[in-house]
């Protein structure tokens, strides 16, 4: 026995609203499947084309370039390095920066100034990042196209992002542990590197893998400052030494077009990045299941 | 100020002990790592612009006639090789494919944040998350190859008779893909950010889920999902490789999208091989010797491309200060 008032036709919806709601959910649904078709038939035409192409010697021989059956060995140590060398860079001064402005920057004017130089840095297009990095390091400084010009650019992609997870894990942390902190007589400084920094290390972990993965797919950049080149001697640590990545490889094969099978090699290239992505993204899950459980 | 400023400095060994001064210093260091990103937003701007803005001045350095902004910015005529330097349907360009990307990946961006926020089942939600990181963690090359070996010889085949795909549309179709999760997930966090009683309210009063959805919930969230639009569109502007290796770069494509007449306009306009700002900049820029006009006008192109970002960082505050008031 339900109340007069309750069967009003209008609390109801109308008939044509039902329908109208049972389509959207279902167009709904259809988009976001969608976007997972779109991965699969992505992730799976990049693997099934490089497969055949991957294999021991592919990872182990110096390329070729102008014969057919050239590695990917250089490459794939430059990607390594770069990435090491430019996250070496960016780390410290990332969270430092990202440090300040979780703990010093207040809640005012100066914060809101440093986030807004934060978001137009991260927001900045990497082609316009390597123009800068070109004309300061390569030109202005003479290093030409080298490794370091290439990490010392790659950083400035980095730092934005790691300074923002920074920030976000240290604004994570309880504010009872960084009160009891300060109620034993820690100082500001005693109380970040001992309660906040190991508190958030997973955190800030975690957007240094990120990071990582972001700067070893990163090509723009890398071919107007570590270049187009590969050093003839293996490894080759020097800084001096022009560096191509993978994906610069990649990107410089399939539009310089003397290597023979330039088709096969950037496949097999692809296939081996989408490999190395896949689990950096699988040990981020890892970390960040880590964070569940231990916070839980 | 913050209590713990007061509470921090009573001291337990003097003030003057060596704690307090690291305490001190390390303010200074941390102040400094920040003002890092100062002097490179800074320092980028003048640098871009000292190599830039060199093609409208009479410097020592010019090793070609000065141009006047006028024959840079408002013509489309770009042949450097007999001195003409319009950069007009690069701008074009750079607009056209994100304008065709955003077509589709804002409202679909938005109506999948819409779905995980609030209609997927667990397995589903946490599904389109790892998807999305999975997109988004794609290098930019990757994605071109993919446009390259995959999508052009598809589209090529199924729809064109065999002549090349290169264009907008496939361009537009990668970017797509591309810029989708930053919208995705800026578009979750404004609908996360609603208050649970907007969306209860509408239940309660008899809508539908989604007449809840259309008519109060993205309304409410619309500055930020704004934002999340405009963002996406930076990205998509700012995309070099991706574009660059399935466009076609024909810097002439404007002249060639308006005589061609073997095809309807909107199919001429989409499978032309066009040129952007981005692409012209990784196509042209190693060919060119410093000094030259050419190479000045291509960082001007660089410096546009910042003051771009620049405006759309500006344009999402507004949006936000409009969402919060």
């Amino acid at each position: 026995m339900s109340s007069p008032t309750l069967r009003r036709p209008e609390m109801r919806p109308r008939a044509s609203a039902r329908i109208v709601d049972r389509l959207m959910r279902g167009v709904l649904w259809a988009i976001a499947l969608g976007f997972i078709v779109v991965l699969v038939i992505f992730v799976g035409a990049i693997l099934r084309q490089g497969w055949p192409v991957l294999n021991w010697g592919f990872f182990t021989k110096m390329p070729e370039t102008l014969d057919a059956g050239g590695g990917i060995k250089p490459e794939l140590f430059n990607s390594i390095y770069l990435v090491g060398l430019s996250l070496a860079i960016s780390l410290p001064t990332g969270i430092g920066a990202g440090i300040y402005l979780a703990e010093y920057a207040g809640q005012g004017r100066v914060l809101r100034f440093f986030r807004l130089c934060i978001e137009t840095l991260a927001g900045t297009p990497s082609i316009v990042l390597a123009l800068f990095g070109m004309i300061v390091f390569v030109q202005t400084l003479g290093w030409s196209f080298s490794i370091r010009a290439g990490a010392m650019t790659l950083a400035l992609l980095n730092i934005p992002i790691i300074t923002r997870v920074t920030e976000m894990s240290l604004r994570g942390v309880p504010q009872d542990l960084k009160e009891a902190s300060y109620g034993l007589g820690a100082t500001k400084l005693q109380t970040i590197l001992k309660v906040l920094l190991p508190y958030s290390a997973t955190g800030i972990l975690t957007g240094v893998v990120l990071t990582a993965g972001r700067a070893f797919g990163e090509s723009a950049i890398l071919v107007f400052t570590a270049g187009t080149n590969v050093s003839s001697h293996f490894p080759d640590f020097r800084l001096t030494s022009p560096g191509e990545t993978l994906a610069v490889h990649l990107w410089y094969i399939t539009s310089d077009g003397t290597l023979p099978d330039a088709r096969e090699i950037a496949a097999g290239t692809a296939a081996a990045m989408i490999l190395v992505l896949l689990c950096l993204n699988l040990s981020v899950r890892l970390l960040d299941h880590g964070i569940r459980k231990r916070t839980r | 100020m913050d209590p713990a400023e007061t509470r921090h400095s009573l001291p337990s060994k003097g003030p003057g002990s060596l704690r307090f001064l690291l305490d001190r210093g390390a303010h200074s260091l941390f102040l400094a790592c920040a003002l890092v990103v100062v002097a490179l937003i800074a320092g980028i701007l003048v640098f871009l612009s000292m190599r830039g803005l060199a093609a409208f001045l009479p410097l020592a350095s010019n090793t070609g006639r000065v141009l006047s902004l006028r024959e840079v910015f408002l013509s489309a005529d770009w042949a450097p090789s007999s001195d003409r330097f319009g950069i007009l349907s690069f701008v074009a360009g750079s607009l056209s494919v994100t304008g065709l990307a955003l077509l589709v990946a804002a409202p679909s961006g938005i109506l999948t944040a819409v779905f995980v926020t609030l209609l997927a089942p667990g397995w589903m939600k946490a599904l389109m998350r790892q998807v999305m990181d999975l997109l988004v963690g794609i290098p930019s090359v990757v994605y071109g190859i993919f446009g390259l070996t995959f999508l052009l010889p598809l589209v090529s085949s199924k729809w064109l008779h065999d002549s090349p795909a290169s264009g907008f549309l496939v361009a537009a179709s990668i970017l797509t893909v591309m810029i989708v999760p930053t919208i995705v997930s800026l578009s979750m966090d404004a609908f996360e950010a609603l208050p649970k009683t907007l969306d209860e309210g509408a239940l309660a009063l008899g809508s539908t889920r989604w007449q809840s959805i259309w008519r109060v919930l993205i309304p409410a969230a619309r500055p930020r999902l704004m934002t999340a639009v405009v963002l996406g569109m930076g990205r998509a502007i700012g995309e070099a490789m991706a574009v660059q290796m399935v466009i076609g770069n024909n810097p002439a494509w404007l002249s060639l999208v308006r005589e061609a007449t073997d095809r309807a306009p909107l199919m001429r306009f989409l499978f032309t091989p066009a040129a952007t700002l981005t692409t012209e900049l990784v196509q042209e820029l190693p060919n060119t010797p410093a000094g030259s006009p050419w190479n000045n006008v291509l960082f001007a192109m660089g410096l546009l491309l910042y003051l771009m970002t620049m405006g759309i960082i500006l344009a999402t505050r507004r949006l936000g200060q409009r969402g919060s008031a």
